[in-house]
């Protein structure tokens, strides 16, 4: 859509507005985030569509990595669940207008977002991936080929990708997509040499596509990601019950279990989703 | 039909096939449309029946807002357009700057600006957003055929309302032209019986306006079926964001889309169709 190159821009215009409407109207409610969601019986995740984190099931249910791992923060913290599915363009300016308490959306962490919003530790490392053509990029040798002006890039708008791409590869061509999906088909088209988007999605496609699409860099991660939890500022209880609350999963191991589930046994889900 | 008639015709049916025949080649592209359908419908494990799902539900709140949508615009429009035409200069000056302001932003800033500014500060104020969900009063049938879902009640009147004011002011003009179209002797005639303004605009200019105002107006109208799409941005969960996740889910873009596009033509065209038949309704009763 043609609208979308203002789209930045008003996402943060937003976002700081949002911000010092939010400061003044904050200091009137002393009450934590975290005795609100108690009083209410709710807790309000904002997530997006993003296989395997957060996708729909054959009867249309939310399952996923990022699903469970609501559904039990919820369970813990005794209260009921809502998903309040957003589009990824507008999850963070949704959520200083307080449309749900938290962001469970394979958010990573960076420094950028930091301003704006405040982040958990870490409750998954999921980092980048590289699907290439065969045709076009077949016979690169090594990363650095894809450093070149011939190479087209692509990546979906706005997630960490595209902020990567221009860093690690700066001769090359980028071009976005706002879906994912699109972004494959460039690729499998022979119309781009390669995607970088987030573990484990390349290897999925991958292995649909064996004939067409190979995985850069031995299948090995280019980058190391961090997802964490995003919260409106302010709310330093709320950032230390999260926090600790993924601190406690990740001890027993809860979480590493679930990450396994949904990132390493694609067969063990694939019939949920009525995949073939 | 000539011969002519049947030669072009051919030719443009050869390029269909052509181009249909012509995306395989190009495509590198596995089709599959049963998982795309069976989130139009789907049958349920438990009872082996059909049921709705997303793509339908998605449909739904697309057809809710249409309705809203346009029942709104009118109202705005209508009252707006009566406003650019008054002897008022207070309300000129109002509705010019509504009619301005929203033609000259292009829609999908114009409803982000709405959603995050204006409806997130006006419905906790109007205490829409502190709703219970479970009140007899709104969970209930009727409430959810107008509505849909009571949950998502705030996000779905910030969706029609952003529609309305958006399409109003497009409908402000139309009304405000079909008003200007009247001759002046008919207003000074009117008036000359000594009718009051409001008489003469409900039964001199209007009925002989309402006639030259409904062709442009339906085409308004289906532009609003058609503009609902971009509400979608602001997690409206109508028919293009239920199609984004259902692509992103089964990865299957292109059986989505055409099948989406499918729906939407089928709506916007029998809307055409019905406002066609008041049309020539109307220029029935012309005496």
């Amino acid at each position: 859509m043609k609208y979308f190159g203002a789209l930045k821009g008003i996402v943060v215009a937003a976002a700081l507005a949002v911000t010092t409407l939010g400061a003044t109207s904050s200091q009137l409610h002393a009450q934590g985030l975290v005795e609100e969601i108690a009083q209410r019986g709710k807790l309000r995740v904002g997530l997006s569509t993003f296989v395997p984190w957060a996708m729909r099931d054959k009867s249309g249910d939310l399952i996923g990595f990022e699903v469970d791992v609501a559904r039990k923060l919820a369970e813990d913290m005794g209260v009921e669940v809502e998903f309040v599915p957003t589009a990824w363009g507008g999850i963070v300016p949704a959520l200083l207008a307080k449309k749900f308490d938290v962001i469970i959306g394979g958010l990573s962490i960076t420094p950028e977002r930091n301003m704006t919003i405040n982040f958990t530790i870490p409750y998954a490392h999921s980092g980048q991936q590289m699907a290439s053509n065969i045709e076009l990029a077949g016979d690169f040798t090594s990363l650095d080929d894809y450093n070149d002006s011939s190479v087209t890039l692509v990546c979906r708008r706005g997630a960490t990708p595209c902020d990567f791409i221009p860093k690690r590869f700066p001769k090359a061509t980028l071009r976005q997509f706002d879906d994912e999906a699109q972004a494959f088909q460039e690729v499998a088209n022979g119309n781009a040499h390669a995607i970088v988007s987030s573990a484990p999605k390349p290897t999925f496609y991958a292995a649909d596509t064996p004939d067409k699409i190979f995985m850069a860099n031995d299948g090995e991660n280019l980058t190391r990601g961090n997802e964490g939890f995003g919260l409106r500022k302010g709310d330093a209880d709320a950032l230390n019950f999260f926090s600790n609350w993924i601190l406690f999963r990740t001890s027993d191991g809860w979480i590493d279990e679930r990450h396994d589930y949904w990132f390493k046994n694609k067969a063990a889900w694939e019939e949920q989703i009525g995949s073939n | 039909m000539t011969l002519i008639d049947i030669l072009a015709f051919s030719a443009v049916l050869g390029l269909i096939v052509f181009a249909v025949y012509r995306v395989n080649e190009v495509l590198v592209y596995n089709w599959d449309w049963s998982r795309v359908l069976s989130y139009i419908l789907r049958v349920d494990d438990e009872t082996g029946q059909y049921a709705a799902n997303l793509l339908l539900y998605g449909l739904a709140t697309t057809l809710r807002l249409a309705v809203w949508g346009t029942v709104l615009a009118s109202v705005f429009g209508v009252v707006m357009g009566l406003w650019r035409t008054s002897d008022n200069l207070t309300l000129r000056i109002l509705s010019r700057s509504y009619v301005e302001l929203i033609r000259n932003l292009p829609p999908l800033v114009f409803i982000f600006i709405f959603y995050f500014f204006v409806s997130s500060q006006m419905f906790p104020a109007m205490g829409i957003d502190n709703i219970n969900p479970d009140n007899a009063a709104v969970d209930n049938r009727v409430f959810r055929l107008l509505f849909g879902d009571p949950q998502l009640l705030p996000n779905f009147l910030a969706g029609a309302l952003c529609l309305a004011l958006f399409e109003g002011a497009y409908i402000t003009e139309i009304v405000r032209a079909g008003i200007q179209s009247i001759a002046k002797g008919q207003w000074e005639a009117a008036r000359a019986i000594g009718l009051s303004r409001f008489n003469v605009l409900r039964d001199v200019i209007l009925p002989q306006a309402l006639r030259r105002i409904l062709p442009p107006l339906a085409g308004q109208f289906i532009t609003l079926i058609k503009d609902s799409a971009i509400v979608s941005l602001i997690s409206i969960q109508e028919l293009t964001f239920m199609a984004t996740e259902v692509a992103a889910t089964t990865t299957k873009v292109f059986e989505t889309w055409i099948l989406v596009g499918g729906i939407y033509f089928v709506l916007c065209y029998s809307f055409a169709l019905f406002f066609g038949t008041l049309e020539r309704r109307a220029s029935k009763t012309r005496r």
